[in-house]
């Protein structure tokens, strides 16, 4: 494995800890009966699945841009690179819609626990897409303007597993905060 | 007898020549420079939490003193331990760490330069943020572990609390930055013939160490961002009006809190493992067994948290799991002192300053181990946990266990950094108020708390001998202070006129000491031929090189 | 020795834990003086002199390291098997349902003790009758506490929102020293109490005192302090039966001039201590929750003479 590799693999374990911590505490904190809004009063599993979709297929359009750029077919490498910031932005767009509702409906941070849970979990995450948006930014900068020597070819590979990570984590946080209260 | 050219980052242009001037020292990516510049942001901490601890010893010195106030002391009980484990005790051993990993493994710097430099002046910037509590309102005052919900916003109003989360914040990212650098450096740039099995143990425990601290500090932001997520935005993690647990915050604190004693002592571990072989003139006594156990120490170090808690009540289940973990662990841990008695054992002892800090540690580090046996006997928790018994412990295995060998590794390596060897005269003097004043200090607190002295008191009554016994702790912790100004004058007058050091003063084999001291920009001109754990040893003594003579494991 | 609370157990609970510390202590000491010996040894025999042969390259023997990983795992085994006996006698389980006999309850920075069967509410000093072991329930108004009475029993902390049990009983008539053991903030070093075990005769006539109203004082010096106690804030605070006040965010004052310390063990119970507290609580017990209320002298006399009629 080159060194960037096993590098964002590192960081990756020390982020997934993190976010287990974050689900620990929201998974406790949803087994407790508690007043106020729920998962299931409060959460929209189709809308929000549909903006999921897109960050599940900007991991598929990631793996095409990566096969091209193996292939040194940079103009489709760069355009599926454009296009996987796309989907990124998309759910990030939905993520930010679907908090203005459940904020104006009066789920907030302070509201009850499954406001506090809910928001610093799916916030976090939207944090980190947000970071994975701007590295692939770079990248795709890169890829525009720039030769792809083998160092940034490592880099990106290395920006593509973050990226996926950040996909896995949100099927995660998908089945266990929109999934399961409805089970 | 091939020599080598040391792995280095291949494809970028070295320039990194250590330029003059004190602006290149902040820009510097080298491994060296951003080593000493942990190892002097350390110290500068260090004189800061001593400071602290010798202003609430003035203050415990009577009964019913009233040097300080009660907040005063808790400020300053909450941030001389905050600095001291995350300002002092880490970043000395990481900055040994990364100046002595590349020279160990034969390469010319860490894997990442620029991440390496990154994660220096993110802890610096993490500590200036603590600090800044003072100049606003007043310094963190809840403890080092800040429990709730006393550190939440209802009972802790002021923002101190809240540099005290981001401050830690950022040393956690920085500190995980540094041990991904560790591990993919001691993966990837081994000199040829340096076979994982043939690392030097200090870079071993540094290796192990590193992959505990990726999976222990981000524990710890996840409770800090949840904690400042409460104090800033209402939120109700920690507040149980509102439904939240505050022993959660305990569960998470010491997940992260236990295995960050041993984050504190593995690297400890690994100077003790290279100071006594060579000040004995034989090999490390079942290297492979010292190996191992580090690795168990590391595994089990994730599952005894819950020991910090015996007294919380969370039922006897869970106590005689977490009594039943935490006796388990000290199996691996006396087996290292087992290991480093045996190495002495004929062997020709030479009493180098190094060498009397390293053999103090293997006693003082014995007495708060057994202390911690006695914690994990979980009905005599139950009665000294919270007390001066504990504050005692602590302090054994911290300061009797780390410092003790950071002053062995310090005194081992001075003179590679410095090219210039330390006074042993000044050195001996040094070790010896050391070890007179910390016994002083800290012995007697075992007896304070089996006396009921609960931690954490700014103030105490006129009980019988609670007076003249904490007066003899403060004493002592003068005759600390003495100890390390007699060390910082060591290293004064060394650096102006200690005897040249040469590549290898005291005969040691691993491969720093196969070049000039200080080393080189690039570390090596050329690495020796490695074909065992002590590759300077095979040098000298080709007819009995390690592994042709065979290892008895 | 006496003064070694942990080691001066004076009821069942707390003794088995201090035989228990007395062997481990025992066997710990043993085990240090093998280590001192060892590395005693070697640091003499081992010197290096002048003339002497370089050393044997000796690394290691598997034997060696079996028998001494073995020897611990063994050791440690047996100390694991005691320790969950005397958990057991230490801290004896509690029968689900089992009503508890008192509630003390921790705020920063006193204890509140309300006698569930009897209805008394006390502060700071817990009676007993000797010999009876009593379940307490134990919980914070606050932040977290820990209720710490070294001779009788192991600690405990007081959390919010998790409620906790443990017995409570004394082998002897005695004033046995409480301490609250985990930091609760400013004057956690004098959130002290004391549990006072006394013959069932003792405690039934203590129970009966502490449940009578206060008559109304007779001297005009004590009745002026009484108009001031109804007239001014304390009300709000503290409660004194017979009077309007019935709030426990302060200390319960009903039977204030029977307990032997004020301010939760900040000072002795008596009269000069008393007018400084009341003239300027901070001067006792510093960032105390107790405000100043900038009583002149006149008034502050008044309170410390009404106060102290309250037996």
């Amino acid at each position: 494995m080159s060194r960037s590799k096993l590098g964002v693999s590192l960081f990756i374990l020390s982020e997934a800890n993190f976010f287990v911590i974050l689900i620990i505490a929201y998974v406790y904190y949803h087994t407790i009966p508690a007043g106020g809004p729920s998962a299931a009063s409060s959460l929209d599993p189709w809308r929000t699945g549909a903006f999921s979709i897109c960050l599940f297929a900007s991991s598929a359009t990631l793996l095409l841009a990566e096969r091209n750029l193996r292939r040194d077919r940079h103009r489709a490498h760069f355009c599926w690179l454009v296009i996987t910031i796309l989907l990124g932005a998309i759910f990030l767009v939905g993520q930010g819609n679907e908090y203005a509702r459940l904020i104006t409906g009066g789920v907030t941070w302070s509201r009850n626990l499954f406001g506090t849970t809910f928001f610093t979990l799916t916030g976090f995450h939207g944090l980190h897409v947000f970071g994975g948006l701007c590295a692939l930014a770079i990248m795709a900068t890169v890829a525009l303007t720039a030769e792809m020597t083998d160092r940034r070819r490592e880099a990106f590979a290395a920006v593509g597993m973050y990226w996926h990570f950040v996909d896995a984590v949100w099927v995660a946080i998908f089945a266990i905060v929109y999934l399961w209260a409805f089970v | 007898m091939n020599h080598v050219l040391a792995p280095g980052m291949e494809g970028t242009a070295p320039e990194f020549a250590a330029q003059e001037g004190l602006l290149s020292w902040v820009a510097s990516v080298d491994h060296k420079q951003i080593g000493i510049m942990y190892l002097l942001g350390a110290f500068v901490f260090f004189g800061v939490g001593g400071i602290e601890a010798l202003l609430m010893r003035v203050q415990l010195a009577l009964p019913n003193n009233h040097f300080l106030s009660p907040d005063t002391f808790n400020q300053l009980f909450t941030m001389h331990g905050t600095t001291m484990i995350f300002l002092v005790l880490m970043p000395m051993l990481t900055g040994l760490t990364v100046y002595l990993v590349p020279l160990m493994i034969g390469a010319r710097d860490m894997a990442f330069p620029r991440l390496n430099a990154l994660s220096f002046w993110i802890q610096i910037f993490g500590g200036i943020v603590l600090y800044f509590s003072f100049f606003d309102g007043g310094a963190p005052n809840a403890g080092w572990f800040s429990y709730t919900p006393l550190s939440e916003k209802t009972f802790s109003s002021l923002p101190g609390q809240d540099y005290w989360l981001l401050g830690l914040f950022a040393i956690g990212i920085g500190t995980v930055a540094g041990a991904i650098n560790v591990i993919v450096t001691v993966i990837d740039l081994r000199a040829p013939g340096m076979s994982l099995r043939r690392l030097p143990l200090f870079v071993w425990m540094g290796f192990v160490n590193s992959w505990l601290m990726v999976m222990a500090l981000p524990i710890l932001n996840g409770a800090l961002v949840m904690l400042l997520i409460d104090r800033e935005l209402n939120a109700h993690f920690f507040t149980p009006e509102a439904g939240g647990s505050v022993i959660l915050w305990q569960h998470y604190f010491w997940a992260f809190g236990h295995p960050e004693v041993y984050i504190m002592i593995l690297p400890a571990f690994g100077i003790i493992s290279e100071v006594i072989p060579t000040f004995s003139g034989k090999p490390i006594f079942g290297y492979g067994f010292v190996a191992a156990s580090t690795v168990a120490i590391a595994f089990l170090s994730l599952s005894v948290w819950a020991h910090h808690m015996f007294a919380v009540g969370l039922g006897h289940l869970w106590d005689v799991f977490f009594g039943a973990s935490s006796m388990a662990i000290a199996v691996p841990t006396g087996v290292k002192i087992f290991n480093w008695t045996a190495t002495m054992y004929g062997g020709r002892l030479r009493f180098t300053t190094s060498m009397m800090f390293a053999v103090a540690f293997l006693v003082m580090f014995t007495i708060g181990g057994l202390s911690g046996v006695s914690f994990a006997v979980v009905p005599l928790d139950w009665q000294l946990t919270d007390t001066y018994y504990l504050v005692a412990h602590l302090h054994y295995v911290l300061f009797g266990g780390t410092v003790f060998a950071l002053f062995a590794g310090i005194y081992y390596w001075f003179p590679k950094i410095t090219g210039r060897m330390l006074s042993e005269h000044w050195g001996k003097l040094n070790f010896w108020s050391t070890f007179i004043g910390f016994n002083m200090t800290f012995l007697i607190q075992h007896l304070l708390g089996m006396m009921g002295m609960p931690r954490r008191v700014w103030t105490y009554p006129a009980l019988p001998y609670w007076g003249s016994f904490n007066l003899l702790s403060t004493i002592g912790a003068f005759v600390l202070l003495f100890s390390m100004l007699v060390f910082i004058w060591n290293v004064f007058i060394s650096l102006h006129e200690g005897a040249l050091a040469g590549d290898n003063p005291w005969g040691g084999w691993t491969l720093e000491w196969a070049t000039s001291s200080p080393p080189p920009t690039d570390n090596f001109d050329r690495v020796p031929p490695i074909s065992g754990r002590r590759p300077l040893w095979d040098l000298a003594h080709p007819e009995l090189a390690d592994e042709l003579v065979g290892r008895a494991e | 020795m006496s003064g070694i609370l942990t080691l001066n157990p004076l009821s069942p609970q707390a003794a088995a834990i201090s035989h228990l510390f007395v062997d481990i202590l025992g066997v710990l000491g043993g085990i240090f003086l093998i280590v001192l010996v060892m590395v005693g040894y070697a640091i003499v025999r081992y010197r290096d002199r002048p003339g002497a042969a370089p050393p044997r390259q000796v690394f290691g023997s598997r034997k060696i390291e079996i028998v001494w990983t073995v020897i611990p795992i063994i050791l440690l085994s047996i100390i694991f098997g005691f320790t969950v006996r005397s958990m057991h006698a230490s801290d004896p389980p509690i029968t689900p349902g089992t009503t508890p006999d008192l509630r003390v309850v921790a705020h920063q920075w006193w204890w509140e003790a309300d006698y569930l069967k009897s209805g008394v509410i006390a502060a700071n000093e817990i009676h007993i009758p000797v010999g009876q072991r009593w379940l307490l329930e134990l919980d914070s108004a606050d932040v977290i506490h820990d209720f710490w009475v070294a001779e009788l029993a192991r600690k405990i902390d007081m959390v919010p929102g998790h409620p906790n049990h443990i017995w409570l009983e004394a082998d002897r008539p005695g004033t046995y020293l409480g301490v609250c053991a985990e930091f609760c903030g400013n004057e956690h070093a004098w959130m002290r109490f004391r549990v006072i075990a006394e013959s069932a005769a003792d405690f039934d006539r203590w129970q009966r005192a502490q449940l009578q109203v206060p008559p109304k004082p007779s001297g005009s010096e004590a009745a002026a302090g009484l108009k001031l106690f109804e007239q001014n804030t304390c009300v709000n605070c503290h409660t004194i039966l017979g009077t309007p006040g019935n709030q426990s965010i302060g200390p319960d004052l009903t039977h204030f001039a029977s307990r032997t310390t004020l301010a939760a063990g900040a000072a002795d119970n008596t009269n000069a201590n008393l007018y400084r507290w009341l003239k300027d609580p901070n001067s006792i017990k510093p960032d105390t929750h107790m405000p100043n209320f900038q009583f002149d002298d006149a008034d502050a006399k008044a309170l410390t003479a009404y106060l102290e009629t309250l037996k």
